[in-house]
């Protein structure tokens, strides 16, 4: 078993037994779940945007080179840079030089789950470059130095308690639990920070190739004030996130918020080409968007799961995981939890270290029914499974142990021997006294289960006896 | 300044070219179904929404009467400097409700962090969601998001039924090429990370008002 699976287990047993953790979390959901039935009520026919949303990613990534070369080619025209990073280290090599050369001290960012994935924040604090968060979610687990633990929510796991805590530590200058005293706190403390900061980086929801522009979704409004104050501005996005259409976003702004927050639409949907034009009041000198490959080119040549490359990254299928929901966020240990996080992680990370992600999930399919863009969630985790069996990445054990339970299928006659064979066994280790002990064949299942006791006579037998009597 | 220095760009481009020469499956579409209901009565669901998403409505007869309106909000507000995009029509409106103020014009940079609020135009408004559509001309990137209030002052002829009309209309006016910066606002600045408790004020501004002339 690989360390990253050890880890997980040790984890989700942890966690799933913590029961003040399930509570706030299922609260979270909970909430989650009323808005958005609130906020699919307001489409007329939420099925038919799916259907849209997927047409419409399935046209951008089937023409994927098409799309983002005249994406790039209108930000040039815009005055913007655009640069190609075929992987984390070229990424954050091109946003360090980029950072040193003109002297940046201090960066703003808002919430980007590229620079999560490409460790960022590490490689500017390493070359001298304080690199601070500003969506409060993030702004709360970088103070706790902590990874986000929801794609959107990142303090999802926090109350109101554990963050006045962390503020009157960290911040000084507020004593009470109060959110809204909270939010002022942080907003005084980031303010501070947007201006006075020389860049400011952001993901971007979309790449709009027509019109040359990155879309940018933020309630609170650190992804506009990180892109309008500081003098350069870096847009750093997955070479999936481009749409062909400025108008394809007419659909997507109110899909994308529905299925992340259950709002009808999100407070600020930004559209930002190129640096400031002469003509306009403010905004950066300096306008870069870095297109990250790590692995998505890959991921595109695999047909069978190229949908997975359509996520819009709303956390849907996180909030309506019965996994995510017992284990939390952090127990998956990789940049994307949840159900997109264990399809996707085994594709950039490698599927023998993370093949165990295939196997967290019940594949009830809540996940494909959330998923916006119609990604097809709990069929890719079987396909992952295939392909970790295909690859003879499996114990040895349990290639035997299923050879055994196919040959014993093939047939009534070897099926009722082996089932014969399975009860005596069984029966003997318990008169043996061996319950619980290391030879206790079925000891794997006992020790997280009551294990039933073997009955007397088969299925088998019982119901040849009741129809002999009738 | 030098051109980017892309070593990756072609080898990012072969691989995707390889990885598409056999296409995806597609879902197929169950029929042709409309995603939302027409939005009739834009007046009314535009004022509905604002109700909805906590942008504050205010309704005048005519843009003139819009300066008195605004003289009403700003007299409730701390003293200190307001951010006013430079435009003909606000400057003209300006001396219907300055009385002693001091006015930062957008035309003098971007906004201060001490502004006490922003009054800046539109592009357009947005009746199925609520929304104001502002562009860089509406007194730059700033104007909507570091005073603590934003005022918008529109007119009636400025209303579109839903966010396609708008996309379409700042496409068509050539706004989109001309800006480098567009924003669909809906409500003030808010945050729910605590809690899922709804805060408004999170870093942009606490109140949105639209100041809306009917004629």
């Amino acid at each position: 078993m690989s360390s990253a699976a050890q880890e997980f287990l040790r984890r989700a047993v942890e966690k799933s037994a913590d029961l003040t953790h399930r509570q706030i979390i299922r609260r979270g959901v909970d909430q989650y779940s009323s808005a958005n039935d609130r906020g699919r009520s307001r489409f007329s026919d939420w099925e038919a945007a799916r259907q849209r949303c997927h047409e419409i990613k399935w046209e951008a990534l089937n023409n994927l080179d098409r799309y983002l070369l005249e994406f790039e080619q209108r930000v040039k025209e815009r005055g913007g840079h655009v640069f190609w990073a075929a992987d984390s280290a070229e990424a954050c090599r091109y946003i360090t030089e980029l950072a040193v050369s003109r002297g940046v001290r201090k960066m703003v960012k808002s919430k980007s789950m590229v620079a999560e994935e490409i460790h960022l924040s590490p490689a500017l604090e390493k070359v001298g470059v304080q690199a601070i968060e500003t969506d409060l979610g993030e702004y709360i687990v970088q103070l706790r130095d902590e990874p986000p633990y929801h794609i959107v929510t990142p303090a999802m796991h926090l109350t109101r308690k554990d963050i006045a805590a962390l503020f009157k530590e960290k911040l000084g200058d507020v004593d009470t639990d109060d959110p809204v005293e909270l939010v002022a706190a942080a907003r005084r403390a980031l303010r501070r920070d947007f201006f006075s900061a020389e860049m400011g980086i952001s993901g971007a929801n979309f790449l709009v190739a027509d019109a040359g522009m990155i879309a940018v979704t933020t309630n609170e409004g650190n992804g506009r004030l990180c892109t309008s104050v500081p003098r350069i501005h870096v847009a750093l996005a997955g070479i999936e996130k481009v749409i062909p259409r400025l108008q394809d976003l007419a659909v997507f702004w109110p899909v994308l918020a529905t299925a992340g927050t259950g709002q009808p639409i999100t407070c600020y949907n930004t559209l930002i080409g190129g640096p400031r034009k002469p003509n306009e009041v403010d905004g950066p000198e300096e306008f870069h968007v870095v297109l990250l490959d790590n692995g998505r080119s890959e991921l595109l040549a695999d047909v069978e799961q190229r949908d997975v490359l359509h996520c819009i990254r709303c956390g849907a299928c996180l909030n309506v995981c019965p996994v995510f929901r017992t284990v939390g966020g952090h127990t998956y240990g990789t940049t994307y939890p949840g159900p997109i996080g264990s399809v996707l992680t085994p594709h950039l990370r490698g599927l023998d270290e993370f093949q165990h992600l295939s196997y967290a999930s019940s594949l009830c399919g809540a996940c494909t029914d959330a998923c916006p863009v119609k990604i097809d969630l709990h069929h890719h985790l079987l396909e992952n499974r295939r392909n970790a069996v295909n690859r003879s990445t499996r114990p040895w054990t349990e290639r035997i142990g299923f050879k055994i339970w196919q040959w014993t299928m093939g047939s009534a006659a070897r099926f009722r021997f082996m089932g014969g064979l399975a009860r005596m066994a069984l029966r003997a280790a318990h008169r043996l006294g061996l319950d619980g002990t290391a030879f206790d064949p079925m000891g794997p299942w006992s020790k997280n289960h009551a294990a039933p006791r073997v009955p007397e006579k088969s299925f088998r037998a019982l119901w040849g006896k009741d129809h002999a009597a009738n | 300044m030098p051109q980017t220095e892309n070593p990756s760009r072609e080898k990012i481009l072969a691989r995707i070219r390889t990885a598409l020469r056999e296409p995806a499956p597609r879902h197929e579409a169950a029929g042709a179904s409309a995603i939302f209901a027409p939005v009739t009565g834009l007046l009314d669901r535009f004022q509905k929404e604002c109700a909805i998403n906590l942008t504050e409505y205010v309704a005048v007869p005519n843009l003139r009467a819009s300066g008195a309106a605004i003289k009403e909000i700003l007299a409730a507000l701390p003293p200190g400097e307001i951010f006013v995009q430079d435009s003909p029509d606000l400057r003209e409106l300006a001396s219907e409700w300055q009385d002693g103020r001091m006015i930062q014009w957008s035309s003098e940079g971007g906004p201060k962090e001490s502004s006490q609020a922003t009054i800046s135009a539109c592009e357009a408004l947005v009746a199925q969601t609520g929304s104001v559509l502002v562009s860089a001309a509406c007194g730059g990137r700033g104007a909507s998001v570091v005073a603590p209030v934003h005022i918008v002052v529109a007119t009636v002829t400025q209303l579109l039924p839903d966010i396609d009309a708008a996309l379409a209309r700042v496409q068509e006016r050539g706004i989109v090429a001309q800006n480098s910066f567009l924003c669909l606002i809906t409500g003030s600045s808010r945050t729910a990370d605590i809690e899922k408790i709804l805060v408004m004020g999170a870093h942009g501004p606490r109140r949105l008002i639209v100041v809306l002339a009917m004629s």
